[in-house]
């Protein structure tokens, strides 16, 4: 990725993130029944990463070694494995059937 | 509970967490490679945004082929549940509006489970919320920087895998967030939304969708 676009993803990112911080602990008046919803935003957006990750360039579920991956990596995490186990096992498995098996 | 620890004893106590953190940031600094962030630009989002899963999230967008805007889009959306934490920690920062605002930036999900831990209900404990938050922000460069500077060690990120450790690493984040309240169907939501406009519409907005599912399921019934 180009120097200008990585600054911009970094200090965007930073930018935007300050102002949320800051917001909370300046403004604490704002209703707690508006904020209690962003509790949902979290495990919406984790799960619709996990959907999108697993799309081909036409935006449709491609059946590739991420889907073993992710399943191995769903167990690892039902079973309390530490974040780092279920990383590592993802790209593992990924890496395994592309080397022996030559999935794509 | 001690009405005050040390500054050591608090430090020691989170000693563990640090070292997930440090791991997590070393695993976020091997996986930003995948999509050839320049390794420095990589430490330099850890130090000015110190929030795991929104940095993990946008370099996740990224190498599913989403843009910048769709990145950034990706990491704000996850870290508005800071404006909730940031209420609930405002009563015990001290000082000016800006020094407050500063002392903020100290918020993650551990230093604030810390140090809602070692309060009392409504205040949540300063010593430990801020001393963790030092040691946590540390923590997070350091693994980040460590895993910048091991990536390039282990070879080619495709055939390492790295690709599918994005998704690997998603499911990680969210499996432990599925027992609270209305987040299984919070998270299935986003999964249907993201599924349904993911074919007709660019990177962005299927994961804005799923944000609007999240916020509308999360009401309490």
């Amino acid at each position: 990725m180009a120097l200008p676009l990585a600054l911009a993803l970094a200090i965007g990112l930073a930018g935007l993130t300050f102002l949320i911080r800051a917001t909370g602990s300046l403004l604490p008046e704002i209703p707690l029944a508006i904020t209690r919803r962003t509790a949902g935003l979290a495990p919406a957006l984790l799960a619709a990463l996990v959907a999108i990750q697993l799309t081909g360039p036409n935006g449709i579920v491609r059946f590739d070694v991420k889907v073993p991956a992710v399943l191995i990596a769903a167990v690892l995490a039902a079973l309390r494995m530490p974040f780092i186990v279920c990383v590592a096992a993802g790209g593992l498995t990924a890496a395994l059937l592309r080397a022996f098996f030559h999935f794509s | 509970m001690p009405a005050t620890r040390s500054a050591r004893a608090i430090l020691l106590s989170a000693a563990p967490i640090a070292f997930a953190v440090f791991v997590f940031g070393a695993s976020f600094g091997v996986l930003a490679l995948a999509v050839h962030l320049p390794g420095w630009t990589t430490a330099l989002m850890s130090a000015l945004v110190f929030a795991g899963s929104a940095q993990f999230a946008a370099v996740g967008v990224l190498a599913a082929g989403g843009g910048v805007v769709a990145a950034i889009l990706a990491g704000v959306l996850l870290n508005l549940r800071f404006i909730a934490t940031g209420i609930a920690v405002a009563p015990v920062l001290p000082g000016s509006r800006w020094r407050r605002a500063l002392l903020a930036q100290l918020v993650i999900d551990e230093s604030y489970a810390l140090g809602t831990a070692a309060g009392v209900p409504g205040r949540p404990d300063r010593r430990t919320l801020l001393v963790t938050g030092v040691e946590l922000y540390i923590a997070w460069i350091a693994g980040t920087t460590l895993g910048v500077l091991l990536g390039p060690v282990l070879g080619d990120p495709k055939r390492l895998g790295l690709d599918a450790a994005f998704p690997a690493g998603f499911v990680a984040l969210l499996w432990p967030m599925l027992a609270r309240p209305n987040a299984v169907r919070c998270a299935v939501a986003g999964i249907v939304i993201a599924l349904v406009l993911a074919p007709f519409t660019p990177a962005g907005v299927p994961l804005a969708g799923a944000a609007v599912a999240g916020v509308w399921l999360s009401r309490s019934r």
